[in-house]
């Protein structure tokens, strides 16, 4: 790869060891994927944050990188973290203290502490076109797929350097040729909700792994439905981008989505639906324990909807029930009273934190309701909780009468 | 006799030991048990074996972008493979891996599902790109 004088002078330690270590990865990458440069991003969003995901290793490496100078230059935000800064959920003091060491680590490298997997509603929005150095594997998904930007499934350490260089390697999906379909999957199954959109996206994202799937059919969506799409396949796959004919700017036609390509269909019908459901539900005992929705962070909407579903009803004595976002939109949702409503009726919104990235475990859950994808596909593994899935409508019925009715 | 195979360097090493074959992309951010290198991952191919000191051979990573960390923490831990092998390594192993020095090659010049097997005894040099194996029960 091609370094500009000033990367030069960075790689050679000009700048300090954080700039230095910085250079040396991007510049490894870019050697490795074949670029022939590197190129300026207009933000970085750095994920991986969470206690669950650093150690105690990453919280030492984070606060080393701060100590010795690390500032970044560009606007990067933070990820979800494990924690609510907002209010005392519980969860074990040990924990909570080494998981704000990492948060207090990346706001003195001059992140914005965000804490969001949607930091296109609350931080950046990036526009088409643009190269930028994000991970959170939904925001990927998200910020190439539906808003046209250029981003590669940046690890949090990458997302970093890029964020500290201000740039990023020129390969992979900020090239036209690599942002091609590969294989259609045309949609004759009806979507009706964000939880169908998840069972699209757990099914699709298993077959087709790295590749970019075509989606023909899909009628339209709210943009909700396209970011729960595209968290579940890049969840159950490694899929970086989606088209979606006639909804998502790279893809006019399918003609348009293909670029020439040669592609083979796969046919989306109801019974496929069922089956992503099936892949996504690990439970058998009907009794629920815990409800937790919002993964990725619900939107203004979402929660407008589970408000309305919630009011005049009240959570199962035996039933804890958390609401993720963020503290951005919890602030619009308590001028504009749904928080009232959901707290009245029992239930939590969360800030900053969400399931899978936090311990709620240690609270002793055995079975969850959800209708977050994400969620259900990791929280059997990595909460340690067998899980039910289905619509915002299912988990609030849960919620409320203490079981799932499947 | 030992097969020898070629590839592409990612994380630059040497490592040696037994070969465990896995046919599916692992995700390594809440699919692994980091502190005894097991695979938690729910229906997982891997599920419940552990990938500590193996010359573990995979696809290629999916899911979650923070595995990157969770590979840095693998090698902290001392609970990591000893080596990588992929079909394709995409940037959050390759990131984790380099920030842990733990070796990782890719794109081998044969298949590697082919040429190895569970329980093969492999010496993976990830700073040439060169993969040698000896069969279950021949010399090292």
């Amino acid at each position: 790869m091609k370094l500009t004088d000033e990367e030069k002078r960075i790689l050679d330690g000009e700048r300090g060891e954080p700039m230095q270590k910085a250079m040396e990865m991007l510049a490894t990458l870019g050697e490795i994927y074949g670029a022939e440069k590197t190129v300026p991003i207009n933000s970085a969003h750095v994920a991986g944050l969470s206690l669950k995901s650093h150690g105690l290793a990453g919280a030492d490496w984070a606060e080393d990188m701060a100590k010795a100078g690390a500032r970044v230059c560009v606007p990067t935000t933070m990820n979800v973290i494990g924690v609510d800064r907002s209010r005392d959920l519980g969860l074990p003091k040990d924990w909570c203290h080494n998981q704000m060491r990492i948060e207090d680590a990346y706001e003195c490298m001059g992140c914005f502490g965000t804490s969001s997997c949607v930091p296109y509603y609350t931080g950046v929005l990036p526009r088409f076109g643009e190269s930028i150095a994000w991970s959170e594997s939904s925001a990927v998904v998200f910020t190439n797929s539906v808003l046209g930007a250029r981003d590669n499934r940046e690890g949090g350490p990458s997302a970093l350097a890029a964020g500290l260089i201000g740039r990023t390697p020129l390969y992979g999906f900020h090239l036209d040729e690599n942002r091609r379909g590969d294989i259609l999957f045309k949609v004759t199954a009806k979507l009706e909700d964000t939880a169908d959109y998840g069972a699209l996206g757990a099914y699709v994202g298993k077959i087709v792994g790295t590749k970019v799937p075509v989606f023909d059919g899909i009628l339209n969506p709210c943009i909700e439905d396209l970011v729960y799409l595209g968290a579940a396949l890049a969840s159950s796959g490694s899929v970086a981008m989606f088209h979606a004919v006639g909804v998502t700017p790279e893809a006019p036609t399918v003609a348009a989505a293909f670029g020439g390509k040669k592609y083979d269909t796969v046919l989306i019908t109801d019974k496929e639906i069922a089956a992503g459901k099936r892949q996504l539900t690990s439970a058998a005992d009907p009794k629920v324990d815990y409800v937790a929705i919002g993964c990725p962070h619900f939107t203004l909407r979402q929660i407008r909807d589970v408000a309305m579903l919630l009011r005049g009803k009240k959570v199962h004595k035996d039933v804890t029930f958390w609401i993720h976002t963020n503290v951005a939109i919890k602030g619009l949702a308590t001028q504009l009273g749904y928080r009232k409503i959901i707290e009245d009726a029992g239930a939590v919104l969360t800030q900053d934190l969400c399931t899978v990235l936090s311990i709620p475990e240690a609270l002793g859950f055995k079975t969850l309701a959800t209708s977050s994808p994400k969620m259900a596909f990791y929280a059997p593994g990595g909460n340690n909780l067998m899980t039910w899935y289905g619509s915002d409508k299912q988990c609030v019925d849960a919620a409320v009468r203490g079981y799932w009715d499947n | 006799m030992s097969i020898i195979l070629k590839g592409r360097p990612i994380s630059k090493g040497y490592a040696e030991g037994e070969a465990l074959l896995c046919h599916e992309p692992i995700g390594f951010n809440f699919g692994m048990d980091v502190e005894t290198g097991t695979v938690i991952e729910h229906n997982h191919e891997l599920m419940n074996k552990s990938i500590k000191d193996k010359i573990l051979v995979f696809p290629n990573g999916k899911g979650s972008t923070g595995g990157s960390y969770v590979v840095y923490q693998l090698a902290k831990s001392k609970t990591a493979p000893a080596a990588i092998i992929n079909v394709l390594t995409e940037t959050i192993i390759a990131v984790g891996a380099i920030m842990g020095g733990i070796p990782v090659v890719d794109k081998l010049d044969q298949d590697p599902y082919a040429v190895i097997a569970d329980g093969d005894f492999v010496k993976v040099d990830a700073t040439k790109g060169i993969v040698e194996v000896f069969k279950r029960g021949e010399n090292k």
